[in-house]
């Protein structure tokens, strides 16, 4: 770990109107925000990221870790913890799939200590790019190349990919926001504004070191969920190699409306196969209006994975994909029925 | 708002100009950047390694500690108060043996900057009794249920699993199979474990 | 018990006692190696090399000097000669591996150390580390069986075999042919390899968790070139061990010298990452099985050969198929061996080293067999149950195998079973069964101990036994305790260090029948300094106040049968002396089990778990059933763990692990862990050991891969002969 300024404003909304004022880029060095730290500590031991400068939002944060629903549409602060929001019981019945994809990340201690928000930003597992002695990483160091491309590579994505970067996005939460259409709310030296969550993440392309469309500086303060018909019936599967404390080998988020067995809408939202989190519209628009069954989950399910390239190791990631889609899928239909 | 921890005493960076310089405009969060790893550092780190203070209280006591920024509350603990029931295991998150209590949850000291734990609660193996002379109904329940082998995941076990009953995930042994899973026992004394839990929820009454 | 050697005074062999340290365990007051707080200490960080073979062209250790708080940094510069080269372990030396620690810039494998910097703090020195510059002329490395390069041998001494197998598999009726593959695996002890060396003068005191203090001692003093009575080891608890602590790794005389040099304490606490090199492994195996039989299901030919990984630097070979080709009865039998050196680290021993993957590829081919015969395959080891094993024709001192079966398909409730593969469900699960046999050699080693009691009835035992969690304190007290007839609570235990008697290795689960002997022994003493008219005293404790004596203390040692005398002055010089097992010349030892195994998988997305597991375990005496019981679930733990989770990845372009962390290599959590059941059924033995112990360390873990590869088979019927089972490998075709 290197060196770094340690500083713990305390409160975060003051501190950003004043900021934003004046605005200068000039910064002399890096800093980084240090929420729960789950993320960032880990990184900064392997010396994958070497800020010099940590800003602890802790003290200042509290104002954003409220968890509200006033019955259309739920907030989260992005300093809420993954435990707290998981438990919530506002969270569990109207958004089961939110507090299932929180609850089966990580484990207790570290749903104790991890934010949404640094949830959200939590990056790659890749063995490469978490061991800087491995030269060639385009996302540690552009242009360096791809160790996992020919290494080994079972973790990694399927869907997204490109020839610079296979890096799989492995978060869970952001997969049910992928599914239930949320927006974030930012802060940052040139003000608020709010964005889609799906637009935060940005696919590797030929500049995998680019994950997220935030701009410099800014803070993820609040997360949207509107309610839907969908909301209630929602679910997620996660398929892993243990039964828990395990990243997703393939996961799904599900979100459907059904008139009798007819879809009205529905959203498939796809994790531990993709470089980022991953929303199935083809699969989506296939199901619209149609009945759900084993054939037609069957046929999104494939749908799902037309783009799909695999690597060595994870052409089973396709296959496993595909299941979990189906398996989703039909669960959740399922629940809905015990609903009445 | 001026109040600040702003350990930053770089007389190139004035106290209060930092505070923004870090909180706003320097805030370019890696997550947007590529990282510059050498060329981000200022030129002259050795003001970054002089020892920041920090007040913990650890056990009911306070301490006042002066410390590396980069140590972890885990090596603090260890190494710098002395209280070496919290175990690394892993260092990384992976494997709960630093498990500790701060501020009533259980958490990983080994990803907890010390610093970023001023002023607030910890509670290690060494504490959990409380004073009284009793053993913790759940330290009593592992030994009953013979709930570990080698013993060196066993204080991150017993405090999760105070926490694990606190929170009220001891329900039942499956419930309890899932919310201990934070914690690896390599030794595999896990039935043990469960069925020790069981019994130290009800005596906790919680 | 039969044996009159036993009072039956107290009956305090075979008792349930709690640990004797566990007041200490649950406070967390003991006190591991890396624990131990000494004054001024420097702390040490490892740099460790990344490329899988060549030579370290240039270190440019500028910059890191740099850094405040840098006292030193050692290289095959500074250390070159200072370290002389010993043999390894396996080779009648004292080390995991022959390539001398920081010996020279040679290259044999990724992650062998190349550099260890001191300084003020733990953060400063990994910092300093990493601000190393290293340049290498790399070579392409062999990092497994395939790699070009590999160096492949038949071991031909390794041989064996009897009648002419090939003549009766060609001429069988039912035959089976098939080959298995077993990953490279880490122990993964909870605790990290650390160690702490502080001088006093020419005196070096060394703390550090190991499963043989007197190998560390005495391999310290050659490779230092010192007088072994110099150094002392210290190590009272030990946080796991496995098989990976029972040698001298590269890191101890690094450490030992960093201390001398800078005169003040040095702690070395290796990274998760660096342990995964640091010290031995399971190597990766691969096995050719092929069984006959005749219409009845008797073998009428088996053969066994199996492929082991080993370095470069030094071969070791575990050839567990000098066990599973003798477990059962059949008249034309062959086994072979063979080695592929690679560039990597010198593999070793790991909980049931030769017997787990050996006992997987020949259980799951016995398996197979069953099925091709449309036999149980309870049945079809019941037809081949034998009393003498089938190379030499020897007795086996006991065997209960059958017992065994019984015993856990009674409690499994096998009888249940439907044959087909395929035909048991639970809504979205399929349900498999499977079976397999456990066996382990009993072993023993020459081992001493000393007791003293006291004449307000205290009795003090020690040895310089080991404390892994396998319950040394407790069956040490136990058997001091009831060979005395005084209370368990009176009675004190000292080990986990050189200054006291010498005992064997940690390992082989050989421990308890090498070191209650001693026990015994020295307290038969005791009652004979107490005799009355000629015979030992019955009453101790009335002999002992009728004495008038304050103390008596005794010391003894004892000689595992079948080692020479000689050997008992190996015992003195740190050396592994073991026998027992399939290696001597009048009997054979084994301790034996079934597993039996419900497996789940999803219809869908073939997730695969272990519902519900039970064994059944013969080991001889057992002293403590609850520490018993404790190492007989946790073997099986990590059975499971064997065949589903368990794998260190290779990258094969520069030999190195890419999963070397807990969260990539995976081991079983709590959530894994359904229904764990382990049945000791009762074994008298009275010729394996004066102490009747067969051991428990191991036997839990062998078979266990077989018996879920058998279920999965059941609940599929696809036949996986690769370990570890996965998603990918359950998956229909697609
Ligand atoms: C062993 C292990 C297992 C895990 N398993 C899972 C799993 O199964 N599923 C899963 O989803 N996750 C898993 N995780 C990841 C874990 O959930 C994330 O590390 C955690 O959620 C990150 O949150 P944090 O608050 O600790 O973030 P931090 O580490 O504090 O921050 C992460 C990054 O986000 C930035 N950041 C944080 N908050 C904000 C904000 N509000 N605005 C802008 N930037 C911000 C930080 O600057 C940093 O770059 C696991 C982690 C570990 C160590
Ligand atoms: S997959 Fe992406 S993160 Fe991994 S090595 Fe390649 S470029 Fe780096
Ligand atoms: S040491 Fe903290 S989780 Fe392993
Ligand atoms: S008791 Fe040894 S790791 Fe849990």
């Amino acid at each position: 770990m290197q060196p770094f300024h340690y500083s713990r404003p305390v409160s975060l909304a003051e501190t950003i109107v004043s900021g934003t004022q004046k605005h200068s880029r000039n910064a002399e060095a890096t800093a980084t925000f240090l929420a729960g730290g789950t993320t960032l500590i880990d990184l900064m031991k392997l010396d994958v990221m070497r800020p010099s400068h940590v800003v602890d939002l802790n003290s200042s944060a509290r104002e954003f870790s409220a968890i509200r629903f006033d019955g259309s549409t739920l907030r989260l602060g992005a300093f809420a913890k993954m435990a707290t929001v998981a438990d919530h019981p506002d969270v569990i019945s109207h958004f089961p799939v939110i507090a299932q994809s929180l609850s089966l990340a990580a484990s207790a201690q570290l749903r104790n200590m991890a934010t949404l928000g640094g949830n959200l930003l939590q990056r790659t597992r890749c063995a490469y790019f978490r061991d800087p002695s491995w030269a060639a990483c385009n996302k540690r160091s552009p242009g360096s190349g791809c160790a996992a491309i020919g290494g080994v590579n079972r973790q990694h994505a399927v869907l997204g990919t490109s020839k610079h970067c296979i890096a799989t996005y492995h978060g869970d939460f952001a997969q049910a926001l992928m599914a239930l259409d949320a927006a974030i709310m930012l802060i940052g030296p040139d003000g608020a504004r709010s964005m889609p969550f799906a637009s935060l993440h940005l696919q590797p392309g030929n500049t995998p070191h680019l994950e997220t469309s935030l701009r410099p500086g800014e803070i993820i303060t609040e997360i949207l969920v509107p309610d839907g018909p969908w909301t209630r019936r929602s679910r997620y599967v996660k398929v892993r190699d243990r039964q828990s404390y395990e990243f997703a080998v393939a996961s799904v988020a599900v979100a459907l409306a059904l008139e009798g067995s007819m879809v009205t809408d529905v959203r498939i939202a796809l994790g531990g196969l993709a470089t980022t989190p991953w929303r199935a519209v083809d699969a989506e628009d296939l199901l619209r209006g149609r009945r759900l069954n084993e054939a037609s989950a069957t046929e999104a399910a494939r749908t799902a994975f037309a783009g799909a390239v695999a690597q060595a190791h994870n052409a089973f990631k396709i296959s496993v994909g595909q299941s979990a889609i189906v398996r989703a899928l039909l669960e959740t239909a399922a629940m809905e029925a015990h609903r009445g | 708002m001026t109040d600040t921890r702003d350990i930053c005493t770089s007389p190139s960076t004035p106290r209060r100009r930092f505070l923004i310089g870090s909180a706003l405009t320097g805030a370019a969060p890696l997550i947007a950047r590529s990282e510059p790893v050498a060329a981000a550092e200022p030129a002259d780190t050795s003001d970054l390694r002089k020892p920041t203070s920090v007040d913990i209280h650890v056990n009911g006591r306070p301490f006042h500690l002066e410390l590396d920024t980069r140590l972890t509350l885990l090596d603090a603990l260890r190494e710098e108060i002395g209280l070496t029931g919290a175990k690394k295991g892993c260092d990384h998150g992976q494997c709960g043996a630093c498990t500790v209590l701060i501020d009533g949850r259980r958490e990983l000291s080994c990803l907890t900057l010390a610093v970023s734990a001023q002023g607030r609660d910890v509670v290690t193996i060494e504490g959990l009794d409380g004073g009284g002379g009793d053993l913790h109904p759940m330290k009593q329940a592992f030994i009953d249920h013979d709930a570990f082998q080698c013993g060196y995941c066993t204080p991150g076990q017993i405090l999760s699993a105070v926490s694990c009953v606190r929170e009220g995930h001891a329900g039942s042994p499956e419930e309890i199979r899932e919310y201990m899973s934070g914690n690896i026992c390599r030794c595999a004394a896990y039935p043990n474990i469960v069925a020790a839990i069981s019994q130290a929820s009800e005596q906790m009454g919680e | 018990m039969a044996d009159t050697r036993f009072p039956q005074a107290t009956g305090t062999m075979g008792q349930p006692y709690r640990r004797y340290e566990a007041l200490e365990k649950v406070n967390g007051s003991a006190t591991y190696a890396s624990d131990v707080k000494l004054a001024k200490t420097a702390h040490a960080y490892l740099l460790t090399s990344r490329i899988g073979r060549g030579v370290i062209r240039s270190l440019d250790l500028v910059e890191a000097r740099a850094i405040p708080g840098v006292i030193e940094i050692l290289t095959h510069q500074t250390v070159g000669e200072s370290i002389r080269q010993t043999q390894a372990l396996y080779t009648g030396g004292y080390v995991a591996d022959s390539v001398r620690p920081l010996g020279s810039a040679e290259i044999a494998y990724w992650g062998q150390p190349i550099a260890m910097v001191l300084a003020e703090s733990y953060e400063i020195a990994r910092e300093a580390a990493r601000k190393i510059g290293v340049s290498y002329d790399v070579s392409e490395p062999a990092s497994s069986f395939d790699s070009a390069g590999v160096d492949m041998t038949a071991l031909e001494p390794m041989n064996l075999g009897v009648g002419d197998f090939k003549a009766a598999y060609a001429n069988a009726a039912v035959k089976i042919d098939a080959r298995y593959s077993t990953p490279v695996q880490h122990h993964n002890a909870m605790e990290l390899f650390a160690t702490q060396c502080v001088w006093d003068g020419n005196r070096l005191t060394v703390y550090e968790p190991g499963q043989y203090l007197n190998n560390i001692k005495y391999g310290l003093a050659e490779q230092l070139g010192i007088d072994p009575e110099l150094i002392r080891v210290v190590n009272p608890y030990v946080g796991g061990a496995f098989g990976a602590k029972g040698f001298l790794t590269q890191r101890t005389a690094l450490v030992a010298i960093a201390a001398r040099r800078i005169g003040r304490p040095v702690k070395l606490v290796a990274t998760r990452e660096q342990g995964f090199f640091l010290s031995a492994y399971r190597a990766e195996t691969r096995h050719h099985v092929q069984l006959a039989a005749d219409s009845t299901g008797r073998l009428i030919a088996s053969s066994h050969e199996g492929w082991e990984v080993t370095s470069r630097a030094d071969v070791l070979a575990l050839g567990g198929n000098a066990i599973t080709l003798r477990l059962y009865g059949c008249p034309n039998i062959e086994g072979r061996v063979n080695v592929a050196k690679t560039d990597r680290s010198t593999p070793g021993f790991m909980r049931g080293p030769g017997e787990v993957p050996y006992a997987f590829a020949f259980e799951c081919a016995l398996d197979e067999l069953a099925y091709a015969l449309k036999m149980d395959p309870v049945e079809l080891r019941r037809v081949n149950d034998t009393k003498v094993e089938p190379i030499a024709g020897l007795p086996y001192t006991s065997r209960s195998l059958m017992q065994c079966f019984d015993a856990a398909g009674a409690a499994f409730g096998w009888a249940g079973k439907t044959a087909a593969p395929g035909s048991m469900r639970d809504g979205d699960w399929l349900l498999g069964w499977g079976c397999a046999a456990a066996f382990y050699p009993t072993q023993a080693g020459n081992s001493a101990a000393r007791v003293r009691l006291s004449s307000d009835g205290r009795v003090h035992v020690s040895s310089a036994g080991h404390e892994l969690g396998q319950g040394m304190y407790t069956m040490m007290a136990q058997v001091a305790s009831e060979q005395l007839g005084v209370p368990i609570e009176h009675v004190t235990v000292s080990l986990g260090d050189t200054d006291l008697p010498p005992t064997i290795v940690a390992g082989g689960s050989a421990g308890t029948a090498s070191l209650a002997p001693a026990i015994m022994s020295a307290c038969d003493a005791i009652r004979r300094r107490l005799q009355t008219g000629g015979s030992p005293a019955a009453d101790v404790m009335t002999a002992m106040r009728a004495s008038g004596l304050g103390n008596i203390e005794e010391f003894a040692e004892t000689r595992a049968h079948g080692l020479p005398p000689e050997s008992v002055q190996g015992m003195y010089r740190g050396r592994v002396a073991m026998s027992g097992g399939v290696h001597l010349p009048d009997r054979v030892q084994l301790a034996f089990g079934a597993q039996f195994v419900e497996v789940r998988i999803h219809a869908r997305t073939r997730e695969l778990r272990v519902s519900r597991a039970v064994g059944a375990f013969a080991a001889g005496r057992i002293i403590n059933p609850r520490t018993a019981h404790g190492q007989l679930v946790g073997g099986m733990i990590w059975g499971i763990s064997s065949a589903l989770h368990e794998q260190t990845e290779i990258d094969e372009r520069n030999a190195s692990y890419i999963n070397a962390n807990l969260a990539d290599y995976l081991l079983p959590v709590n959530a894994d862990i359904a229904d764990v059941q382990a049945i000791m059924v009762p074994e008298e033995d009275n010729l394996v050991n004066a102490a009747g112990v067969k051991g428990v360390g191991e036997v839990g873990t062998v078979g266990m891969a077989a018996a879920i590869a058998n279920a999965v088979y059941h609940a599929t019927g696809k036949r996986l002969r690769d370990l570890p089972l996965r998603i990918e490998h359950v998956l229909e075709e697609v």
